[in-house]
C-alpha cells in the first residue's frame, strides 16, 4: 500500500485532528515524531532526557491512526534540522507524500492544485487512492497561463475513470499560491506536489509551508519521483 | 555495534550507571533503539567550528608576544605549534571516524584506555575550555578598547577586564536563550574573518618582500636563540586549540568518515598557513621589541602600518570578531564536553539537564560560563592561554596513545573509515611532541595544570570509582 509520513512535534503537543486521521485510512501510515533542538544541544543528549515521554505519546498517537483505518508504524528523530529529517524519513519508508497537520473535521472535499511543474500523474494517482470508495469530492485547480501537457479535463477524466468525483478551477490569478489560497474557503484538505526547488522557493521559503500557514487545514504533499526514476 | 552480553558498567556514588545505548550509525543518523539522531553539520560546518576556534588567538593576540620572546623566529614557533597539531589531527581524524560520537577526544580515552585517564582527561577538558575562553574574553576585551580608540572614544586598560566579564555573562546567557540559528552567523563571522586576513597579509607580504612600498628593515631571524622558538611554540599552541572540538560534534556530522578528517586536517592547514604568514609580515612591519610592546594588539598597528587607518579598522573588526567567535565556539564546547562526561556517570546526571522552553542546556552552560567569568577576573593571558594548552596537550597525546593502543589490540568493535597515513610514527611523534611542549611552559602554568589533573583524578577515586567504560560503546 501506498505510505504516508506525518510529521508530528511530539514534545511540543503538536495534536493530529480525527479529520486527518479518518483521511489517511486508506493508506499507511509513518508518524514521524520530531524535536528540534538548537544548535547548542547534541542530539543524543535530548534523547536522553525525553526519549521516553516522547515514545509513550507516540504510541498513543499510532494507535489512534490504526484504529482509523491503515497499518501505521512510527519513527522518533531528534535534530537540528526538520526539513532533513522529512526527507530522509520519507526516503527510508519509501513514502509517496507526507502530511503538514492541520485542524480539520470530516474531510468531504479535497482541493488538488496541479498548478506549476508537478508531477501530475503522481498527484493524481495518490488521489485516487486516497479517496478510495469514499464519498469525498474533489477540485483540481490549475493557474490559466500554464503551459503543460496533462489539462484539466484530462486529468477529470482520468479521476472520473477511477470513480472520483471532480470539479476544475482554472485560476485567473498570476501566482499558484495566490489561486490556491483563494480556492481554499469550501475544502477540508489540500493535496499539491512538491515543487522543484525554484529560485522563488528559495527566496520566499518552502511553498509548502507557506500554503499550510495561509490555510488551516492539513496538506498531503505528493514528493517527487525519486532520482533516475519517472 | 550492539553486543548481547556487554559487561556491566557500574555505578557511580550516587548509583547512577552510565549510558550506554548499542547504535547504528550511518552517514546521515544515528539510530538507537528506540530514537533516531540526525547528522546535520556538514563539512563548511565542521570547517567553521575549527577556524573559527582556533583563529581568534593565533592572529589577533599572539603575533606581539610571540615576537617579543622570540622575535622574527616567532613565525618557527606558529610552523612548530602546527606540525604538533597536525601530527594530533590524524590521528584523532581514525579515532573519530572509529566512534563518530558526541564527546570527542574523551570519548576515544574512556573507551580505548579506561576510566581513570578518561576522567581525567574529560574533567580536564572541561576546566581546559573554561581557561581557553577566558583567554579569548581577555582578548576581546583588549580588541573591544581598541575599537573604541579607533573611534575617537579613549578608555584605559582597566577596562579590558570588565568588558571581558560583561561579554563573558552574555555569550552565556544568549547560549542558553538564543534559539536563533547561530551556526550560520558563525559561517558568515569566519568568511568576512578570512576574507579580511586575506587582503590583509596579502598586501602585507607584497609589501614585506619589497614588491610595493618601501623595503623593510632587516632583523636577525632569531635575536635570542633557539631555546625561546620552542618556549614561544608552548604558548602560542593556544592558536591551534581547536581542531579537536570538532571531534566534540563528531555525532552531528553528516558523512563523517569523509568530513571528520576533512575538517581536521584542513582547519589546522588553514589556520597554520594564516599564522605563519601573519608572523612574517608583522616582524617585518616593526622590530620584534617594538611588536613586543604594542602587546595583545599589536596587529591593529600593523595594520596601520601597511594600509592607515582602514588597515587598522579591518584589524580592529577582525579581531573583535576572531575573539568573539572563539570564546563563543569554545563556551559550546565545554557544554558538550560536560554533557559528555555527565552521560557517563562521572558527574552528576543533572549537569546534562536541558530545558524544554529553550531546548538548551542551560546547567552545563552554567557550568561552563561561571568558572570563565573568574578567570576573566584575574586577567592574566599568558597563564590562561598556557593553562589551557597545557589541559589540551594532555588530551592530545593521550589520545595518541589510545589510538597506539587501539590498533595494537585491534577490538572487534574498531573499524574507523580513515587511518592515519605513517602509522606508527605519526602517533608516536604527536604523543611525543604533546609532552614535549608541555615541558617548556612557565612553572606556574604547569603547577595550576597538574593541580587541576591530580583533583579530577581525586573526583574519579571519591565519585566514580566503580564505573568501567573502557570498550564500552
Amino acid at each position: 500500500m501506498t505510505r504516508v509520513v506525518v510529521p508530528v512535534a511530539v514534545l511540543e503537543n503538536e495534536a493530529v485532528s480525527f479529520g486527518l486521521m479518518n483521511l489517511l485510512g486508506t493508506m499507511d501510515v509513518t508518524v514521524l515524531g520530531y524535536h528540534v533542538l538548537p544548535e547548542q544541544t547534541p542530539p543524543d543528549q535530548a534523547r536522553l532526557q525525553y526519549e521516553e515521554r516522547a515514545n509513550e505519546a507516540l504510541t498513543d498517537i499510532t494507535e489512534e491512526f490504526r484504529e482509523a483505518g491503515g497499518a501505521a508504524d512510527y519513527r522518533l528523530v531528534f535534530t537540528g534540522d526538520r526539513a532533513k529529517t522529512v526527507r530522509r524519513v520519507a526516503d527510508e519508508v519509501d513514502a509517496r507524500a507526507f502530511a503538514i497537520t492541520g485542524a480539520t473535521g470530516t474531510v468531504d472535499r479535497l482541493l488538488v492544485s496541479l498548478s506549476g511543474d508537478v508531477a501530475a500523474e503522481r498527484i493524481l494517482d495518490f488521489v485516487i487512492e486516497l479517496v478510495g470508495d469514499r464519498d469525498i469530492g474533489v477540485t483540481l485547480l490549475r493557474v490559466a497561463d500554464d503551459e503543460e501537457t496533462t489539462t484539466l479535463s484530462d486529468a477529470q477524466a482520468r479521476l472520473a475513470d477511477a470513480g472520483v468525483d471532480a470539479q476544475t478551477v482554472l485560476a485567473e490569478e498570476a501566482s499558484p499560491l495566490d489561486a490556491l489560497l483563494a480556492a481554499v474557503p469550501d475544502h477540508d484538505a489540500i493535496v499539491m506536489g512538491e515543487q522543484a526547488p525554484s529560485l522563488q522557493s528559495f527566496l520566499l521559503g518552502d511553498v509548502t509551508d507557506r500554503v499550510a500557514a495561509g490555510s488551516v487545514g492539513p496538506v498531503l504533499v505528493v514528493r517527487q519521483p525519486p532520482a533516475g526514476q519517472e | 555495534m550492539p553486543t548481547g552480553d556487554a559487561p556491566p558498567l557500574g555505578t557511580n556514588i550516587e548509583g547512577e550507571e552510565p549510558d550506554v545505548e548499542p547504535t547504528v550509525e550511518t552517514d546521515e543518523a544515528t539510530y538507537t533503539d528506540d530514537a533516531e539522531l540526525e547528522r546535520t553539520i556538514g563539512l563548511s560546518g565542521g570547517l567553521a567550528i575549527g577556524v573559527g576556534t582556533m583563529i581568534g588567538a593565533g592572529i589577533f593576540v599572539f603575533p606581539g608576544l610571540a615576537a617579543g620572546q622570540a622575535g622574527p623566529a616567532a613565525a618557527g614557533s606558529f610552523a612548530i605549534g602546527g606540525v604538533v597539531a597536525l601530527l594530533v589531527a590524524l590521528p584523532t581524524s581514525e579515532l573519530a571516524t572509529a566512534m563518530p560520537k558526541s564527546g570527542g577526544g574523551y570519548y576515544f580515552i574512556s573507551r580505548g584506555l579506561g576510566t581513570l585517564p578518561g576522567a581525567v582527561v574529560g574533567l580536564s577538558l572541561w576546566f581546559g575550555l573554561v581557561f581557553a575562553t577566558a583567554f579569548y574574553l581577555v582578548g576581546f576585551g583588549y580588541y573591544a578598547i581598541d575599537t573604541l580608540a579607533v573611534l575617537g572614544i579613549a578608555l584605559g586598560g582597566q577596562y579590558v577586564v570588565p568588558i571581558a566579564l560583561a561579554f563573558g555573562a552574555g555569550f552565556t546567557l544568549l547560549n542558553v536563550t538564543g534559539t536563533e540559528n547561530a551556526a550560520k552567523l558563525q559561517n558568515g563571522v569566519v568568511a568576512l574573518l578570512l576574507s579580511i586576513l586575506a587582503v590583509v597579509l596579502l598586501w602585507g607580504v607584497l609589501n614585506a618582500v619589497g614588491l610595493v612600498g618601501r623595503p623593510s628593515t632587516p632583523e636577525r631571524f632569531m635575536p635570542f636563540g633557539p631555546f625561546p622558538v620552542l618556549t614561544t611554540a608552548a604558548l602560542v599552541f593556544t592558536s591551534y586549540l581547536g581542531f579537536a572540538q570538532v571531534a566534540t560534534v563528531a555525532g552531528e556530522m553528516k558523512r563523517p568518515g569523509r568530513n571528520l578528517p576533512l575538517a581536521m586536517t584542513g582547519s589546522v592547514l588553514v589556520v597554520g598557513t594564516l599564522y605563519v604568514v601573519t608572523i612574517f609580515v608583522a616582524t617585518s612591519a616593526f622590530e620584534s621589541a617594538t611588536l613586543a610592546s604594542l602587546g595583545e594588539t599589536a596587529m591593529v598597528d600593523v595594520g596601520r602600518h601597511y594600509l592607515g587607518g582602514a588597515g587598522a579598522l579591518a584589524i580592529v573588526v577582525g579581531g573583535l570578531l576572531a575573539t568573539m567567535s572563539s570564546a563563543n565556539a569554545s563556551i559550546l564546547s565545554t557544554s558538550r564536553a560536560i554533557y559528555a562526561v555527565s552521560k557517563d556517570a562521572l558527574l552528576p546526571r543533572w549537569a546534562s539537564r536541558i530545558n524544554l522552553k529553550y531546548g538548551t542546556p542551560h546547567v552545563a552552560l552554567g557550568m561552563a560560563g561561571g568558572p570563565v567569568l573568574v578567570l576573566v577576573a584575574t586577567g592574566r593571558v599568558e597563564v590562561l592561554a598556557e593553562v589551557a594548552s597545557f589541559l589540551h596537550l594532555v588530551l592530545y597525546g593521550l589520545m595518541c596513545v589510545a589510538l597506539l593502543v587501539l590498533r595494537r589490540d585491534e577490538p572487534d568493535w574498531y573499524d574507523p573509515d580513515f587511518r592515519t597515513p605513517g602509522y606508527p610514527v605519526v602517533p608516536v611523534l604527536g604523543a611525543l611532541a604533546s609532552f614535549a611542549l608541555i615541558g617548556f611552559m612557565r612553572p606556574l602554568s604547569q603547577a595550576i595544570g597538574l593541580g587541576i589533573m591530580l583533583v579530577t583524578a581525586g573526583w574519579y577515586a571519591y565519585y566514580a570509582r566503580d564505573v568501567s567504560l573502557k570498550g564500552a560503546l
